[in-house]
């Protein structure tokens, strides 16, 4: 017995860290890849210095571009063009992989109830906690090391152009952003009862923290804001142009904080409950759910309604600083560069068709996320109860396609509707027909890939929601990294978002977005149809 | 309806290599109730997910009142009311809602015998399902079938994590649908709860059904336990035709014995027994008689 008794004791901190090292490796790898391929990028697409100044030119001290990406400082350099294109992105996705570690290894884990298996045994729930979090850490230096060691064999630095400094800097805040937000996964983990109340608190706040950042960088006079922001203290430390180690007390600060909180808070509370108390009472009178319909309605508008203003609040913030942003632009060199990001026009227009990528991506989640809900409907066997009674399984599904449809057309209304706003009480003077036409515009790749993503849920329903959201983030990779040229044609092609036109910068392409409605329409037709013939499969 | 209640004729459910039901024939006269047992993994629940139409024969047919569950589920399901041991219901609807929900998703709903079923199984309507117990959930899941009054009820394990008090409830409530008319299908690890309520059993062993009869032929067809007390050492039975599963404790010996008792009636006056007493075989006897030794697993 006294030789199982050392490894028990180090159980769940062994546990954790296999999961984390083996997830923090494949996100790591992706994001040195990504890295990488935009390093790759620079001498073919800017191979002359006249292009790299009008580069540095356009972007530099453009607001609209900084608020969105991250500061542009000596883009006529291969680092600060890395910097520039890669940062903001790795910061945000090395946060989310941080929330969903500890959020995972934590309150989902006590979720399935192994908790309670392992606290009846002779261990505290403090150093259970630990472990748990340990073991994540673990996770995120593998995260960052596979993102340093990928990315510099790629580029082949320090001949690629960066130094090993700059490389070893880039992995230092990859690991800053996703400690943070371990942190933080540590502590809402211990405030709400589910893994994914803790994670959508998370994101929430991650939400929070890139508007912070984007006020901050808006050249509105408020920069002293990002330091309110974890993603603005990872924005500070620079490591590829300007390293400022000072960021790092913050990052360490909330860490330890945080930690400390959530320690504490798993020491107080029951098991299975979290802090934050809820209502578990419906007062008044129920609305009646009286079918598939309504029951679609009831457990999807809060969700549909939360990306709605997320939405709205992210297009009015564009449309607030796309004016004073377009002014920078002019000149014919601007004019290629912008060219090269979609855009045909100059100005308040040009900046709102870049920016609508990131809108893009975003409905685009919202598509597949209907999808992944009901997926996980019938992945908890939910839907068993609905289809063993006189409920149709494609009416159930059809339901479900109306109500994705429906969030779509909110959100490309709402688009449309809060950058007119913004845009206008700015004295920018685009069109609302403009505006709204350029939120519609935003539709097409969206519907396709819930097409695609529903013609997986019928024939593999347990890939469909991975490989959908893959798809997603698939299609922005190649849009930014070859969305300018660094990639050959066809490869382009597999990107949604580059068949889209940068509305309102340019028309919307008529053919091309006929073609994804169509890919969305036959992808969902035959998602329902497989979905019809198929078992219905448990988790 | 003259139809049977389900019929599977020849129902066979395969993944991969994995053979989970196999050619499987069943069927259960309408107005009765069937105890499915099996052991896990036996094919019971599959049974039950072909019989719903939620998975796809790989060959054979599933009938509910003699309309088939795939081909025509929703038709199919007008009849039906099922319960699963999986009590996930919707965290954030409140157990009236899934109530409402379920009943309509049925068509029909007694709204008297709800509101009765809500007070005897002691469920407070009001909170949302993710504050219930285990139990709780799962009385939300009964009361949702048994308020329809559905002709058919299907029910997985639906007294897993019911205390003794409702479980009684959920008996008698299962035999008023009896005595309405209504047919339960019930699989069911407690074999006392299976005893108490079914006319007729069903065993499903590796995917196959090995019997179909009413308790009572169970117990015709099956072993006899006898205990014997002797004023001293009792004797040697091992020879005599029939006896089996023989076990000597002191002056104490106990068997069993298949086919006519009369031999073993003989040897015993013989020995000078002088206490003896016979007894049919529990429900739990006769199921594990059809899982020999081998299939148990060495502790």
């Amino acid at each position: 017995m006294t030789t199982g008794a050392a490894p028990a004791r180090a159980l769940v901190f062994t546990l954790s860290a296999r999961r984390a090292v083996r997830s923090g490796a494949l996100w790591g790898a992706a994001l040195g890849v990504l890295t990488a391929a935009s390093a790759l990028s620079y001498d073919h697409v800017y191979p002359t210095h006249a292009l790299r100044v009008a580069l540095a030119r356009a972007f530099g001290t453009n607001t609209m571009t900084i608020a969105l990406f991250g500061p542009a400082p000596h883009l006529d350099t291969l680092a600060g063009f890395t910097s520039f294109k890669v940062s903001l992105t790795l910061s945000v996705l090395a946060s989310l992989w941080g929330l969903r570690a500890a959020t995972g290894a934590l309150r989902g884990e006590e979720e399935t109830g192994r908790w309670d298996l392992l606290l009846a045994g002779p261990r505290r729930r403090v150093a259970t906690t630990a472990q748990a979090l340990a073991g994540v850490g673990v996770g995120v230096v593998v995260l960052a090391a596979t993102c340093v060691l990928v990315s510099a064999v790629a580029i082949g630095s320090p001949a690629g152009g960066l130094r090993w400094t700059q490389v070893l800097g880039l992995g230092g805040a990859v690991l800053a952003a996703a400690t943070t937000f371990v942190a933080l996964g540590a502590l809402t983990s211990q405030l709400d009862a589910t893994r994914h109340d803790a994670t959508t608190t998370g994101v929430v706040i991650l939400a929070i923290a890139y508007a912070l950042r984007l006020v901050a960088d808006a050249g509105l006079g408020l920069h002293a804001l990002v330091w309110a922001s974890p993603l603005g203290w990872i924005e500070e430390l620079a490591p590829l142009t300007a390293p400022s180690p000072v960021a790092v007390v913050p990052v360490a600060l909330w860490t330890v904080v945080l930690v400390a909180v959530a320690l504490r808070a798993a020491r107080i509370r029951d098991i299975g409950a979290g802090l934050l108390a809820r209502d578990d009472r419906r007062r008044g009178p129920r609305r009646l759910l009286t079918g598939p319909g309504a029951l679609t309605w009831r457990l999807l508008s809060s969700t549909i309604l939360r990306w709605w203003i997320g939405i709205t609040l992210g297009a009015g913030l564009i449309g607030l600083v796309a004016r004073k942003a377009g002014s920078t632009i002019g000149g014919s060199s601007l004019r290629d560069v912008f060219g090269r990001l979609g855009a045909t026009t100059l100005g308040t227009r040009a900046v709102l068709g870049v920016a609508s990528l990131i809108l893009a991506v975003v409905v685009s989640l919202l598509a597949v996320g209907q999808v992944a809900a009901a997926r996980a409907e019938e992945a908890r066997g939910h839907l068993d109860w609905l289809v063993a009674s006189r409920v149709s399984r494609v009416r159930w599904l059809l339901w479900r396609l109306g109500a994705a449809a429906i969030a779509l057309a909110g959100a490309g209304v709402l688009e449309g509707l809060a950058t007119w706003g913004a845009t206008a009480s700015q004295g920018a003077h685009v069109g609302p027909a403009l505006l709204f036409e350029a939120g519609a515009n935003l539709l097409p790749p969206a519907l396709a890939l819930l097409g695609v993503a529903t013609a997986l849920y019928g024939l593999w329903p347990r890939a469909a929601v991975p490989v959908s959201y893959g798809l997603v983030a698939w299609s922005l990779l190649i849009v930014i990294v070859g969305g300018i040229g660094a990639i050959s044609p066809w490869l382009l092609g597999t990107s949604v978002f580059h068949h889209m036109a940068a509305a309102p910068a340019e028309a919307p392409h008529a053919t091309a977005n006929a073609i994804l409605c169509a890919i969305g329409l036959v992808g969902a037709a035959a998602g329902v149809v497989a979905f019809a013939r198929r078992d219905l499969v448990g988790a | 309806m003259d139809a049977p209640a389900v019929r599977a004729d020849g129902l066979t459910k395969r993944y991969g290599r994995t053979v989970a039901l196999d050619h499987l024939d069943l069927e259960v006269p309408a107005g009765q109730i069937l105890g499915y047992l099996g052991p896990n993994g036996a094919g019971k629940t599959t049974t039950l997910r072909l019989l719903l139409g939620l998975i796809r024969p790989t060959s054979g047919r599933a009938e509910i009142f003699g309309v088939d569950a795939w081909r025509e589920p929703v038709r199919a399901h007008a009849h039906v009311a099922y319960v699963t041991s999986d009590v996930d219901v919707w965290p954030t609807l409140t157990g009236g809602e899934v109530l409402d929900l379920l009943g309509h998703a049925h068509g029909s709903v007694d709204v008297a015998l709800r509101d009765e079923l809500i007070t005897s199984f002691d469920l407070d309507p009001t909170r949302r399902v993710r504050a219930y117990s285990t139990g709780n959930r799962q009385k939300v899941l009964l009361i949702a079938a048994l308020m329809t009054r559905a002709d058919l009820l299907v029910l997985d394990e639906p007294t897993r994590g019911l205390d003794p008090l409702v479980d009684q409830v959920f008996r008698t409530y299962i035999r008023q649908a009896r005595d309405r008319g209504q047919t339960v299908v019930l699989s069911s690890h407690e074999l006392s709860e299976v005893e108490a309520l079914c006319d007729q059993v069903a065993i499903v062993r590796a995917g196959r059904l090995v019997e179909q009869r009413t308790l009572a032929e169970l117990r015709q067809l099956s072993a006899l336990a006898i205990e014997a007390t002797f004023p001293g050492p009792p004797p040697d039975l091992s020879a005599v035709p029939g006896v089996h599963a023989l076990e000597v404790e002191g002056s104490v010996l106990r068997c069993q014995v298949d086919g006519s008792i009369e031999p073993l009636l003989r040897a015993l006056a013989e020995a000078g027994v002088t206490r003896m007493t016979s007894r049919e075989p529990s429900l739990e006897e006769l199921f594990l008689a059809h899982y020999d030794r081998a299939d148990v697993p060495a502790p």
